[in-house]
């Protein structure tokens, strides 16, 4: 069941809503975990096996992990100093073991049915290579509905009472519906434990704006992607199927239209889930914050998939950075060559692995490979030459804050962002640097009137298109200037209110690119 | 105190550390200055930082980083 089918937001949504509000508070976090059963059930049906025995390792490990906090807690009540640190030590070889088994074994589950079949073909082509006689064969199998994004979760939590960030879960039903909920399981976004937990269990009754403020939310977010991501989908088919046939500019607006489809589709699955969790009083965190602002490529990831940039932030990079190998490397850099250099060996180190897994958790292939290295490069690059890029601008006294210059720092980011979507979007690797190879060599306007107008869309679908994108672009901008359009909206009178909700509802029926001549784009977040 | 001022000075000038309490969210300190600042407060206060307290709320201001640098001194 697709967030943005008519079954989820007009029949399954309103039972939901309304089994859950006539029941009693306490029975309600209940019907919320049925209802996510129901919903993963909907997808892939017995596989929810799966996620139970992730469940019950990681209620398990926290479980032990808690009973080590409280035994280490109460023996240190009455030791000195030097002995505590002694029992903290001990306690920490134990935790950890409880911890790395844990980790192994959920991870075990997404190498099973992410990447086994991507390293079976790393294999192949080495054993190919060394002219071995011989190949690997696997059955591909289908994988659990959200495993990337539920697994995550799961490790942020238990990472977290590893850390006695907060005290381990006792109650093993509220953990699954943690991992299981309905509108964050397929396309996330990764929640952490101790900011979702209080919403999640409170049973907060459904109130007339909790519903309306949910529905409209849901509205946005049908309107980027029906009225906007489901139609560019057809042009942006044809020129990553068939590059070779067209020039430079006509593939290199198919890659700025597939980072605008991407952008539209991902940020308005999160309006539908952050809507969804709304309606019962859950608050989600954003996943997006006006990514298409960054001046910076740092600052776009600090802008788009939010939650996936702090997971990578607060479980890898921190860690591996502060790390005593990683430390001891860059101690002697130090003495020798400063802390500037030092701290830029030890963030260059922990980016690699950072983008290494990034670029592997978007997906088994040696596209999105490139595309974590990439973009690992990109911000490598930044950070070593923004001390010169500052002296540079100061020398000139060029004022780098000023509309103008933010301006072109802004269309320098765009365009290092649609080169790296191409590549991600791409057949595969080949195809992605064939691309790029039409960009350079071809780049002729020659017959570009004509293309533009034949691969799908006609004057009527750009027009439709523009207008869409500029009322987004208003709302991107109040928000970035923190105004709450629909705070706002909600203090307007009734007939203004119901009249702005009519017109997105029409808008979409009426302009949305569905039935013949329009292929709806897959929920691309859903396959990593 | 006047000791972290004087390390965020170096690592990032022409900030008003006695009063700025966004340091973080405005991100005045990245993540590579803020890597650098733990090294440095490492290497002068005797103390090591835990990854589970690099959080914004123990970062946003000096007053905040120094707060912390005395809790983890007493936990030690």
């Amino acid at each position: 069941m697709s967030y943005f089918s008519v079954i989820y937001f007009l029949v399954f949504l309103p039972i939901v809503i309304v089994i859950y509000n006539i029941l009693p508070k306490k029975i309600r976090p209940i019907i919320l975990l049925i209802a996510s059963v129901f919903f993963f059930f909907t997808y892939s049906k017995w596989l929810i096996i799966f996620l139970l025995l992730s469940s019950i390792s990681i209620y398990l490990a926290g479980y032990f992990l808690n009973k080590l906090n409280v035994e280490k807690n109460n023996i240190s009540k009455d030791l000195l100093i030097e002995e505590k640190k002694l029992l903290k030590e001990k306690y920490k070889r134990k935790k950890k073991i409880v911890l790395i088994i844990t980790i192994l074994f959920n991870t075990a589950f997404l190498f099973y049915f992410k990447y086994l079949g991507f390293f079976k073909n790393v294999l192949n082509n080495l054993l190919s290579l060394f002219k071995i006689k011989g190949s690997l064969k696997i059955v591909k199998h289908l994988a659990p509905i959200g495993i990337s994004f539920y697994t995550l979760s799961a490790i942020s939590y238990i990472v977290d009472v590893y850390n006695e960030k907060y005290e381990y879960e006792s109650n093993p039903l509220k953990l699954i519906l943690y991992l299981l909920f309905f509108p964050t399981l397929v396309e996330g976004p990764i929640t952490k434990y101790n900011d979702v937990k209080d919403d999640l269990f409170k049973g907060s009754k459904v109130t007339y704006q909790s519903f309306c403020f949910g529905y409209q939310r849901i509205l946005f977010g049908l309107f980027k992607k029906m009225v906007i991501a489901d139609r560019l989908n057809i042009f942006v088919k044809m020129v990553f199927n068939y590059y070779a046939s067209f020039p430079g500019p006509i593939v290199f607006l198919g890659a700025i239209f597939y980072t605008i489809l991407l952008y539209m589709e991902f940020s308005g699955t999160m309006d539908i889930v952050i809507g969804s969790a709304q309606i019962f009083d859950i608050k989600i965190k954003e996943n997006f914050r006006e990514p298409f602002f960054s001046k910076n490529i740092s600052e776009f990831w600090s802008r788009w998939h939010i939650s996936l940039g702090n997971f990578f932030k607060d479980y890898i990079f921190y860690p591996v950075s502060l790390s005593k190998g990683v430390k001891k490397i860059t101690s002697k850099i130090k003495t020798h060559l400063g802390i500037k250099v030092s701290s830029l060996v030890m963030g260059a180190i922990s980016l690699f692995a950072v983008w290494s897994l990034n670029g592997l958790w978007h997906g088994a292939g040696y596209q999105y490979l490139f595309f974590g290295y990439y973009h690992f490069t990109l911000i490598l690059l930044g950070n070593i030459f923004e001390p010169l890029i500052v002296k540079l601008y100061n020398k000139l006294k060029i004022n780098r804050d000023s509309k103008i210059i933010v301006f072109f720092r802004i269309i320098k980011t765009c365009i290092l962002i649609f080169i790296g979507e191409m590549f991600f979007r791409a057949n595969s690797l080949k195809s992605g640097l064939l691309m790029m190879k039409v960009i350079i060599t071809n780049f002729t306007f020659k017959g570009f009137k004509h293309l533009v107008l034949t691969l799908g869309l006609d004057i009527k679908d750009y027009i439709i298109i523009g207008l869409s994108l500029i009322f987004i672009l208003i709302i991107s901008i109040l928000k970035e200037k923190n105004i709450e359009v629909r705070e706002s909206l909600s203090k307007k009178n009734i007939v203004l209110r119901w009249l702005c909700y009519y017109a997105l509802i029409i808008s979409i029926i009426v302009f949305g690119a569905y039935g013949e001549g329009y292929a709806p784009v897959e929920p691309i977040y859903a396959d990593f | 105190m006047e000791k972290l001022i004087n390390i965020l000075e170096d690592l990032h000038p022409g900030v008003d550390y006695n009063n700025c309490d966004n340091l973080v969210d405005a991100r005045i300190l990245d993540s590579l200055t803020i890597l650098s600042l733990i090294s440095e407060i490492e290497d002068n206060f005797d103390v090591t930082i835990p990854t589970v307290e690099i959080i914004p709320a123990n970062f946003n201001s000096a007053q905040k980083i120094y707060e912390l640098i005395v809790r983890l001194q007493e936990e030690e």
